[in-house]
């Protein structure tokens, strides 16, 4: 059961959906704004403003690749998954990445620091192979970069 | 309320301020594809000049005209009412631009892309753009022009003029005129828009839904982004249009995350158009009562297909089901409901406004029209364009597209998303028209073209669209879970190392069964498969027979080493791996194949000293045998399209 106060500003945030409306997406997307993620604890509410079960809210928010359940990480690499990336050797940049983070796809490391994301394509082709650093893109990327990148990651650095 | 006519007047007056402006009107493209190279930054340092500076211009935002390899675009209108397009102002350079065409007048330029009204010497028009030629602009006409989050704008291009006119219309005089437009859905299935909303008017219950499926999921396609970005209102006008034809009172929609600034245009563009009275209840005093609601997705590929994003839309996961029956008896909520693609509802204001002889007019008999279609991967020009149908391939991927990079021969082209198929080179002299695409067992789709030169390995190819595939399966049907699974676990055997030649078979195998999946997803998912075993077999014999990548792609058959004669120059290389596996020795490198990744990184900072290898000894394979035979007959394809 969450805090009282956390627990007014889930119901703030839900207020404007209804139940059978198809308002259980706007409602998750609104919490993962407010939070940065969907806390765990506010399931039961979404699922008692849309007149659904906890299980199957809670089967929805899982499906989605896009919403998560844990603090997002302070610093997101997302990682561009398509295939005009993947011909220019965006494969590679992802192997990179992984490598000298230490850290899987959908991973973060132990102090929530640096968290590799896998993305999906939006079509800024032009720009393959790339990676998106805390929403802004990084194209062109040859592997070295990625490799630069990378440890400038990893020895603290954090506008790249 | 006012009529049709009046907001015609009104939105002409706000447009011909931008149009024939007072003084020079600077229009920025800001939309994804510009945003990812600064067109943001470029905006905000066009307005921080022109305020330091105080110059005489006024400034606005435009969606994307398709030129994405010249991003970020700029536009200048001059009183006179000659407009220019300037490409790749990035913010450093736009002090030079403004200096030169607002302070001095100076309208040509390096920077200057073309003319897109009047003429300027030494800046040739638009038209004759090696990436414009052949185009024919119907959907696109005023994406880049107009300002997207202005309805005035669209109105003074002629939004909500076909609707206006499809009011005095009877619902089956629109279903005829639809009809005889021959409009099919560009979603990909490629079924006349006309006879689906006969469908759904014929269907008895109540409320009906109208669904514009806007959740462009295949990677490498983005032409209805460009549009949703560039020119939104007409998409809303084809809704509507659509709910009046088949007594649809409710639409929805439903936008992929991807696409924020999507999101948010089109969130814009209802709200406005509802504060016109062109939506909401009793549209233009016509008595026709129409609601929109953006719901906006999260990440799931399945909920492009229809009935998964029905699901996705009524408070649940995304998974589609088995059809029938068709969304248009049973679909949201078990209700009436249609589901048309974004290109589809953006085609019908065309038709309602011109009527449906000017529409056949491009096009062929059985393909009237155009089509947008989105080029990247190995060419020269990444960008969006529309061409009629049955332009042939060849021009559009080589002339307009600028073709591959020097020194690169064509290996394949992959049209239509992940689930699209994979053509073999020879497929260039197809022209764009589903059925010769069908032809080599692929789809046109949706309109991503991509292209692969020769440094592309056929097997990693179809790796990566099955773990796509894999990645994406909702996991309703075992056929499709497992199937992807399991087709993705013997490709990457074979790319490590470890084919067997009995692996054809197993592929073959789960190519015949995949078709029998649920849904779409999964019945399509073997597609690149399929068409690489046929056209593309000798790649997979040597990956198995002879343990070697013919590309040098698959890690587990390429080894990185130093070259021995230069094994000193490889300095550069040894300070980039990300494992330390380059060793110095005495001034010389060698790589310690224990700690190697084999991504590559090294060979690009020491390029002289590092080279590629086979990893496997060649095993002593007499000859090649007989192209082993599938195990199973293949079925028939699957029902229920």
């Amino acid at each position: 059961m969450p805090d009282y106060k956390v627990l007014l500003r889930y119901r703030e945030l839900l207020a404007p959906f209804e139940a059978d409306q198809g308002d259980l997406l706007a409602a998750l997307h609104a919490l993962q704004h407010a939070f940065g993620y969907v806390p765990p604890d506010a399931i039961p509410e979404v699922a008692k403003k849309l007149r659904m079960n906890a299980s199957a809210v809670f089967g929805a928010l899982s499906f989605y690749s896009e919403f998560r359940t844990t603090p997002p990480p302070q610093n997101q690499i997302m990682w561009c998954s398509g295939p005009a990336c993947r011909l220019k050797g965006g494969d590679n940049i992802r192997l990179v990445f992984e490598t000298v983070l230490g850290i899987g796809m959908e991973g973060e490391t132990p102090d929530n620091e640096i968290g590799l994301h896998l993305g999906q394509c939006n079509g800024t082709c032009e720009a393959a192979p790339q990676i998106w650093y805390n929403g802004a893109v990084r194209g062109r990327l040859q592997v070295a970069d990625a490799v630069e990148l990378a440890r400038r990651l990893k020895a603290g650095e954090r506008d790249l | 309320m006012a009529s049709y006519a009046e907001l015609r007047k009104a939105a002409d007056a706000a447009w011909a301020a931008v149009d024939r402006p007072q003084r020079p009107y600077i229009a920025v493209s800001i939309a994804t594809c510009g945003n990812a190279w600064g067109a943001e930054q470029t905006l905000a340092r066009v307005r921080a000049v022109v305020q330091a500076r105080g110059l005489e211009c006024d400034v606005g935002v435009t969606g994307c005209n398709g030129l994405c390899f010249v991003e970020p675009l700029l536009s200048v209108t001059w009183p006179d009412g000659v407009r220019v397009q300037y490409g790749k102002v990035e913010p450093e350079r736009v002090e030079a631009l403004l200096e030169r065409a607002i302070v001095r007048g100076e309208r040509g330029g390096e920077l200057a892309v073309g003319t897109l009204r009047g003429s300027v010497a030494g800046v040739a028009p638009i038209e004759q753009h090696v990436f414009w030629r052949g185009q024919v602009r119907q959907l696109m006409a005023v994406c880049g022009i107009i300002d997207p989050e202005n309805i005035d704008h669209a109105i003074a291009a002629g939004a909500y003029q076909g609707m206006a006119r499809a009011l005095a219309l009877s619902q089956d005089e629109l279903i005829k005129l639809i009809l005889d437009s021959g409009l099919w859905g560009r979603g990909g299935a490629a079924f006349p828009a006309g006879r689906k909303w006969d469908f759904l008017k014929v269907a008895r219950r109540t409320p009906k839904y109208i669904v514009c499926n806007a959740d462009e999921g295949d990677p490498g396609a983005f032409v209805n982004r460009n549009l949703m970005e560039g020119d939104p209102h007409p998409i809303l006008e084809g809704m509507i249009t659509a709910g009046q034809a088949t007594g649809a009172e409710i639409g929805y929609i439903y936008i992929r995350d991807e696409y924020p600034l999507c999101v948010a245009r089109v969130q814009q563009a209802v709200e406005q158009a509802r504060a016109y009275g062109l939506l909401g209840e009793n549209i233009l005093g016509s008595g026709l009562n129409f609601e929109i609601r953006v719901v906006r997705g999260a990440g799931s590929y399945v909920c492009g297909e229809e009935t998964g994003l029905i699901s996705s839309i009524q408070d649940s996961r995304g998974m589609p089901r088995i059809k029938p029956p068709f969304p248009a008896n049973a679909g949201l909520w078990g209700l009436p409901t249609n589901v048309n693609n974004v290109e589809t509802l953006a085609n019908v204001p065309l038709i309602t406004r011109n009527g449906a002889d000017w529409y056949r007019q491009q096009g062929t008999e059985r393909n009237p029209g155009t089509k947008m279609f989105s080029l990247s991967g190995d060419i020269a020009r990444v960008g969006v364009l529309e061409v009629p149908f049955a332009t042939p391939m060849k021009s559009v991927l080589y002339e307009n597209g600028g073709g591959l990079p020097a020194g690169h021969a064509l290996k394949a082209i992959q049209p239509g998303g992940p689930l699209g198929g994979i053509l073999p080179a020879e497929g260039i002299n197809l022209v764009l028209e589903p059925e010769p695409f069908r032809a080599f067992g692929v789809l046109m789709g949706s309109g991503g073209l991509i292209l692969c030169d020769d440094t592309t390995c056929i097997v990693d190819l179809c790796q990566y669209f099955s773990w796509f595939a894999e990645d994406e399966s909702c996991g309703r049907c075992t056929t499709c879970h497992g199937g992807t699974q399991r087709m993705t676990e013997i490709l990457r055997r074979i790319q490590d190392g470890g084919g067997r030649m009995g692996d054809i078979n197993l592929l073959h195998l789960i190519v015949d069964t995949l078709r029998w999946s649920n849904c779409v997803h999964g019945q399509a998912a073997p597609t690149c498969v399929q068409n690489c075993l046929k056209n593309f077999m000798d790649e997979f014999l040597i990956h198995i027979q002879e343990r070697r990548c013919p590309a040098q792609v698959c890690r587990g058959l390429i080894r990185y080493e130093v070259i021995p004669e230069r094994d000193t120059e490889a300095a550069a290389g040894a300070a980039i791996c990300p494992t330390n596996a380059i060793k110095e020795s005495s001034g010389h490198y060698a790589i310690d194949q224990g700690l190697c990744i084999k991504c590559g990184a090294c060979k690009e900072r020491s390029p002289r000293a590092i080279r590629v290898v086979d990893a496997m000894p060649r095993p002593r394979v007499s000859a090649l045998p007989e192209q082993p035979l599938p195990l199973v007959a293949a079925p028939a394809p699957a029902a229920g399209h």
